[in-house]
Parts: C-alpha cells; structure tokens; sequence
C-alpha cells in the first residue's frame, strides 16, 4: 500500500553499490549481485501479499471459509506491510506540495488503497459467517457492511495491480537480482 | 523501537479509518444489526433471478467447507486476468512516458 524506491540504471561501473535499496537504509558496500535482506523481506512480504490477495478475492475458488480467514491474515501482513513502508509516508506526505506529478499519483492510489482495504477486511469481519463464529463471536450482520464489502472489493481488486505495476522497475530489478543471488553473498 | 513506533501509528491510522466507517454506517442508518433494523430495501429483480437460478441448480456456488475447490479456478483465473490487464495498461503507460522523457531530454541536451 506504499511506494519503494526505484532500483535505478544500477551503479556506475566499477562502483561498489547496492542499487536495491530504501534511500533511509544505510550505504552498502559489496560485490555486485547483492540484495539488502531489507529489500528481499519486501519483495516476498509484497509477493506474498499479492498471492494471498488474489486467492482471497476469488471466493468460488478458495470457499468462504479459506476467504474469511485469508482475509483475516491479510490485514494482519498488510499492518507490517505498512510498517515496514511507514517512513516512504512521511517522506512523500511532506513533499507533497512540491512539484512532480509521478510521486504525487503514487501517493494518491496508495491512499485510496489504503481506504479501500482497511473497510474491505473491516466489513468483511463485520459480515464473517463461518470465521468469527468458529471462534465463538457473533458478528452483527447489515446490509451497509455487506454493500461496503462488495464496493470496497470491487475498488481494491481495480487498485492493486496499479498498486504494483507503479513500482514495476523496482520488482523486475530485485527479481532479476534475486535470481543471481546466492545466499552467501547476502548481509 | 522504530518499528512498534510506526506500528502505533499505522494501527492508529487504520483505527481512524474504520471510525470513520462507522460514522458512515451509524450516519445512513446501517451499521445496526439486520435482527429489528427493519427489512432493509427489496432485493434487485436480477438478485432474485440469480436466487432461483441458484435454487434450481443453474447456478453453482462454491460450498462453505473449508479448502480450496480445484475444480472451480474460473473464478481464479478471471482475478488473475483482471490484475493482468490492469497491470499491464499501467506499465505500458510508464513505459512510454518514461521513453518520451529521455527523448526530449536527450533532446535537450545534444
């Protein structure tokens, strides 16, 4: 639900470099190839968030009871997720009013995402049928959080792939990193 | 440390935004309990259609059990498409507009 910096054209040559990188984290110095541990725990923390988002939106493949409990552990991620990416909030909120659109539409599809699927899982508790019951809560059912739910799920399902294909060089630079990677090389 | 700080404040954020949804709720009236809130407004003419389509089998709807139905990936693959599609609209507007930047940058400065 937040941004990450672009991996870049890379180093300059015969540079020491880490390209993949947060601008916040420390300078790293190093054999080409390397990946932040910071970087690879974003890349599988988001991979894995966008798995588990796409299974838990196709509610005929996984039965509502694997949607609910997905649901349920997707907020959970999507709370580290933002914690992880709180400090890229800060930063681009207070640069807001400075020129340079690119940032600025990121920022703005990251806040309506951020809308949109807190009262997507939110409601989607409120209406539980099987999960909450199993742990012994009764939710109140109401057709606003129903309505709300369908909504907000339609408005998340649009977002999330623009979400990510915003920082598409940022996933191909790491991925491509990732598959040259050995663990032995990494800090 | 960091990290329980920005926890506190992302927990604090999301907090706001289900308050607010519930003021929406309590606001229209539909944040009560279906059980004496009254009838709510009369389903669609389609929502009825789709019920008896439903009652009479023309439609499947995935049981309620637990585990994934293998057998019913359509819904999963159209997910799939949808993220596909979209993904892809925006990468290629990236890319042109990232294309036409260094164009008229390389432009710029011969």
């Amino acid at each position: 639900m937040t941004g990450r910096p672009e991996p870049g054209p890379g180093p300059a040559p015969g540079a020491s470099e880490v390209a993949v990188a947060e601008p916040a984290a420390p300078p790293v110095t190093g054999r080409r190839g390397r990946v932040l541990a910071r970087t690879r725990l974003d890349f599988w923390l988001d991979a894995l968030l966008l798995v588990a988002y796409t299974l838990a939106y196709s509610l005929g493949f996984t039965g509502i009871a694997t949607h609910e409990w997905l649901g349920i552990g997707l907020g959970a991620v999507l709370l580290i997720h933002l914690t992880l990416h709180w400090d890229w909030v800060i930063r681009t909120t207070r640069k807001l009013l400075r020129p340079g659109g690119r940032e600025r539409f990121i920022w703005l599809v990251n806040l309506l995402l951020l809308l949109s699927m807190t009262l997507c899982i939110a409601s989607g508790i409120l209406i539980s049928e099987v999960a909450l019951p199993q742990l012994g809560i009764i939710p109140p059912a109401s057709s606003f959080w129903r309505q709300m739910h369908d909504t907000t799920a339609t408005v998340t399902l649009i977002l999330v792939p623009i979400h990510a294909a915003l920082r598409w060089r940022w996933i191909v630079g790491v991925a491509r990193r990732l598959a040259v990677w050995r663990p032995g090389r990494s800090r | 440390m960091r990290f329980l700080r920005h926890l506190t404040a992302v927990v604090l954020t999301v907090a706001v935004i289900v308050g607010l949804g519930m003021l929406w709720a309590h606001a229209s009236g539909g944040g009560g309990t279906s059980i004496g809130g009254g009838p709510g407004p009369a389903p669609s003419r389609e929502v009825l259609r789709r019920l008896a389509q439903i009652n009479a089998g023309a439609i499947k709807v995935a049981p309620a059990g637990n585990g994934f139905h293998l057998a019913d990936t359509r819904n999963l693959i159209r997910t799939c498409e949808i993220e596909a599609v979209l993904a892809a609209v925006v990468i290629t507007v990236s890319a042109v507009r990232r294309r036409r930047r260094r164009t008229r940058r390389a432009a710029a400065n011969p």
